[in-house]
């Protein structure tokens, strides 16, 4: 293979430099070129300043024969973060699309199966080892990236040092295609670490001169299920704030499906797409949805908005609870009064998609619970059995 | 436990800390509530697998107080009670019983602990290890929720729901096939570029899969999901072919030859398909043997000629087209005709008809075993041989006392020299009176083979008796009513021909054609797909046309192919056609002649079946 590493930026290799204080909390200290266009559009709330760098991409496409002595087929596609919520739904819309669907995990003691289940190629690389990534993506057409870093572990480390190696390293190799997945409103809210890596994120991508498709997401429908549907069917506490934040709730199957469409569509390229559900929520609304369905209430425990943000204030004080800062930092969304939707129209024409294609999330959860509480009919109904041999 | 919300006025103001100062009470309740519920898939959404197991460990909780708070202890019980769960005894049920009451009234529970503080404080309890594990136990759990709030769309715990169901193969993925659990299908050419992806929709969908593969290298295998059931054997190898469609429902055959030579063509794509649709069959029929041949897929027997006593009931009769006789004396050179079992163990129905209009049939009146209705099946099929004539079946119905108020019906088929399986299907009757309604099947009771000079392909050498026309020789074995089946066994992927390089189109068209007949006669249910010339592009892009008569022009991707064979595998309309199958024509711009109104193939409409609907079957 004819890439040269050399091309990657020397400081890929070198250990990030972590930010040190607290309060500025996106030092990332890697600005290789002198910041070009929109640098350190600092916003100041709460009293702390937010400096935006930019870094550019520098790597080039090293040498066009590659591209030209063996073309890659288009139906070859990278996916990564491909065991994550949207990214399962990815692949397996690609694959049944007829993609070959090549994913990008990182090596685990237990393995994705599922993956190979579905046909999907499974290749070992972490974003976290920039050495890893060129290999996986020799002979790819397109890169889907689902990649977000998990709750548990500092979110700079895969989101944004992880993100830019890859897309350096896409540059590098020529691929066609990089379709990012971004947070809806990641602009407005540069206080939330993980928005800020996002809009960061996309502008490096903007800047690195890849055919891009940016897609800018609310919320996914099945994230409710582990937090609303199924405490209330197990009678559990369910936790819920009283932000009166509406977002507009998802399908992930919805999504990967849209995003196919985009990703083929030539009138979208180096666009930014915002896809959001048909309606938008509050938790309120959604805890009450899921009582309905259910046929039970649900054992609600309130935290408000403000209780977050005091213990985000205070955890962000410390060096070891920053993470956990981090994490509570959506609570200043939260609490902004936002509304997480889009209005689709217009992406739904430019698509070609039938507004009535779209799950609501009535019938999504009247779908989950239909079926779990046949299931759990099943299972009463078989307990009952056992009970006639007693 | 409502508090007001605290405006962002900046900093920690006294609302907020007030409002803390209560949710450390709050927390705290919930402390008391979570400890009792934690368990390592706290959060992962599996109900159906996590009801039971939750549900004893609130009884195995209370245990816990009554006795000992040290963690390990009532851990390895629970375990050890679960894992006698799935045998059967009396415990066990006994333990179900109280669970059942718990859930039904949750505040019982309650009572029970607080009334047994005075045993809980022992030494024990205060044992700050054990103290420590527990409380850090529930910190972690209180924090992970209360954590989980500043998300927004996040899933709090992607790791434990990696192996949900629900999640990956769940209930409401659109892929999901109701019947798909408990269908096997055996994909013929598992690595090919149709095969490939035939392959990965099936296990989507949750379909058991076998796939044929020549060889079992290493870089085959990884070509196909890990759970594929790997059968190693060759088309034209049948010990193997037999292992491989062993507890197989379906096959999709989409092998092909890899060149255009005629041997390759000649054994991948005619005896190959052959053969296949044969082992099938006879594993359909090895099947049926079993059920004493009472299977939905036996034919039912309507006339055997093994015997000389078999022929019996068969009735030869003379006629004339021309009701002027006159006319017909005319040019009367004589019409002979005889049924007659020959010594060689045929049944032979023989003679000549010089005749002008003449025609000699041979009719026999129906009768069929109790029970059964021609209805339920699908055609006849008949085992003849002969000269290569071709003869006229025909149906009567009508009520049997009054002959003038019976109604007749048709079909045309071709023998060929030596002995073949002809299919007729009931569909391809047509009333001899052009009023008629059309052939019901349920009140045919006679059935009648005419042979009439007529249309016949003409000899060579007309000085030749054997080759003249007006002559002919039918062999009968057997005929057959073949079973109506709903779906299709057996999903052939052909082609049009028209990516072929020319010189080699006769060949590969012809190698492809033996194949399909093949498969037609074997009595399988079966569908053949001839698609365009194949694009490697993404599937569901463009809308398809769907036409009989091999008058399409342009290319279909892989992966529609792919997904009209998986479709095709639980449709009614699909079983017994052929059809051709390309992308719709997209003018250039300024072009159309019409508008466009089919639909892209989506999750909302199920294209396949309004488009074979209006096929013809059994072609």
């Amino acid at each position: 293979m004819a890439l040269k590493l050399g091309s990657l930026p020397p400081h890929l290799c070198s250990s990030p430099t972590k930010a040190k204080n607290p309060n500025v909390s996106f030092f990332w200290g890697r600005s290789l070129v002198p910041p070009l266009a929109d640098v350190s559009c600092s916003t100041a709330s709460l009293g702390k300043s937010y400096a935006r760098l930019s870094i550019t991409c520098t790597a080039q496409t090293v040498s066009t024969s590659i591209s030209q002595g063996t073309p890659v087929r288009p139906t070859s596609i990278l996916v990564v973060g491909a065991t994550g919520t949207l990214g399962r739904q990815v692949v397996r819309r690609a694959l049944d699309e007829g993609y070959d669907v090549r994913c990008l995990v990182r090596p685990r003691p237990a393995p994705a199966d599922f993956l190979r289940d579905w046909g999907a190629v499974v290749v070992n690389a972490d974003l976290g080892k920039p050495e890893t990534i060129p290999a996986t993506l020799i002979g790819i057409h397109t890169v889907v990236d689902c990649a977000t870093g998990r709750p548990e572990e500092p979110i700079r480390k895969v989101d944004w040092e992880g993100k830019v190696a890859l897309i350096q390293c896409a540059k590098a190799m020529g691929i066609q295609k990089y379709v990012f997945y971004s947070i809806h409103n990641c602009d407005k809210h540069p206080e939330v670490p993980l928005m800020e890596i996002k809009y960061c994120t996309e502008k490096f991508l903007q800047d690195s001169g890849l055919n891009y498709n940016i897609i800018r997401l609310c919320g996914f429908m099945q994230g409710l299920i582990g937090q609303y549907a199924v405490p209330i069917l197990e009678e559990k506490s369910v936790w819920g704030t009283d932000a009166p934040t509406r977002i507009a709730y998802m399908d992930t199957q919805d999504i990967a499906r849209l995003t196919f469409m985009a990703m083929r569509n030539e009138k979208t390229n180096n666009k930014v797409m915002e896809f959001a559900g048909p309606r938008a929520w509050t938790t309120q609304e959604v805890i009450t949805l899921c009582e309905r369905l259910a046929g039970q209430d649900a054992n609600v425990t309130t935290v408000p908005v403000s209780v977050l943000r005091f213990t985000r204030q205070l955890t962000r004080f410390f060096q070891w609870t920053n993470d956990v800062a981090d994490r509570l930092a959506f609570t200043e969304v939260l609490s902004s009064d936002t509304v997480f939707s889009v209005p689709m129209t217009e992406t739904y024409n430019l698509l070609g998609v039938d507004q009535k294609d779209i799950v609501t999330l009535e019938k999504y959860l009247q779908d989950y619970f239909t079926n779990i509480l046949k299931k759990l009919k099943d299972l009463k109904a078989q307990s009952k059995q056992m009970d006639i041999f007693i | 436990m409502q508090f007001g919300r605290v405006l962002t006025s900046g900093g920690i103001g006294i609302g907020s800390s007030a409002s803390s100062a209560n949710t450390s009470l709050v927390l705290f309740k919930n402390c008391v509530m979570t400890s009792y519920q934690y368990g390592p898939n706290l959060t992962s959404p599996s109900l159906s697998l996590k009801r039971p197991s939750c549900l004893p460990a609130n009884g195995e909780n209370k245990e816990q107080e009554e006795t000992s708070p040290s963690e390990p202890k009532p851990k390895s019980k629970s375990r050890s009670r679960s894992g006698r769960r799935g045998t059967k005894g009396k415990k066990k049920d006994t333990d179900i019983v109280p669970e059942v009451e718990a859930e039904k009234n949750v505040p019982v529970p309650i009572p029970v602990q607080s009334s047994q503080p005075a045993n809980l404080l022992n030494l024990e309890d205060v044992n700050p290890v054990g103290l420590g594990r527990k409380s850090r136990q529930i910190f972690d759990d209180v924090w992970r929720k209360f954590s989980g709030l500043g998300q927004i769309s996040r899933t709090p715990t992607i790791p434990a729901n990696l192996e949900d169901p629900i999640f990956i193969r769940g209930p409401m993925c659109d892929f999901t096939v109701p019947e798909a659990q408990d269908t096997t299908v055996l994909v013929v050419g598992a690595t090919s570029r149709i095969g490939r992806i035939v392959i990965r929709k099936l296990m989507l969908r949750g379909y058991n899969v076998k796939a044929l593969v020549r060889k079992d290298d290493p870089e085959v295998l990884d070509m196909l999901p890990r759970s594929v059931r790997v059968v190693v054997g060759d088309v034209g190898d049948l010990p193997t072919l037999r292992e491989a469609v062993r507890g197989c429902n379906k096959i999709i055959y989409c092998a092909t030859a890899r060149t255009t030579i005629t041997g390759d063509l000649n054994r991948v794509d005619n005896q190959g398909v052959s053969n296949v649709a044969m082992v099938f069959q006879d594993y359909y029929n090895e099947l049926a043997q079993l059920r004493a041949g009472k299977s939905s897929k036996s034919k039912m027997l309507l006339a055997k000629f093994k015997t000389r006593k078999s022929l019996n009931e068969w009735e030869v009769r003379k006629g004339n087209y021309f009701s002027d006789s006159s006319f017909a004396l005319q040019y009367d050179e004589g019409i002979d005709a005889e049924f007659d079992f020959n010594d060689e163990g045929e049944a032979v129905f023989s003679g000549f008809v010089s005749t002008r209009g003449g025609y000699v049939e041979l009719s026999k009146r129906l009768s069929l075993p109790l029970g059964s209705t021609l209805d339920r099946y699908d055609g006849l099929l008949l085992s003849v041989g002969g000269n290569g004539r071709s003869y006229i079946l025909i149906l009567e119905t009508g009520p049997l006392a009054d002959t003038t108020q019976s109604k007749k019906y048709y079909s045309r088929f071709n023998t060929k020299l030596g002995f073949c399986r002809i299919r007729v299907p009931f569909s391809s009757f047509r009333p001899i009176k052009p009023d008629d309604p059309p052939l019901d099947p349920f009140l045919v009771h006679t059935l009648t083979i005419r042979f009439e000079p007529k249309r016949q392909k003409p000899g060579e050498i007309i000085e030749d008796r054997q080759q003249d026309p007006r002559n002919f020789k039918l062999i009968m074995e057997f005929i057959k009513a073949l079973p109506t089946g709903q779906e299709t066994d057996f999903i052939l992927v052909s082609c049009t021909g028209s990516a072929i390089e020319p010189t080699r189109r006769e060949q590969v068209l012809k190698a492809k054609r033996s194949g399909e007949d093949a498969l037609r006669r074997s009595g399988l249910g079966y569908t053949i797909v001839r698609p365009g010339p194949l694009q490697e592009e993404p599937g569901g892009q463009r809308a398809l046309i769907f036409d009989q008569g091999n008058r399409i022009t342009q290319s279909i991707s892989c992966a529609d192919v792919a997904d009209i064979c998986v479709k095709a595998l639980h449709d009614s309309t699909a079983r017994n056609k052929s059809f051709d199958v390309c992308y719709e024509y997209v003018a250039e711009q300024g072009q159309e002649l019409y508008q466009l109104v089919a639909h892209l193939p989506d999750k909302a409409n199920n294209y396949l079946t309004p488009a074979l609907s209006v096929l013809e079957k059994n072609t």
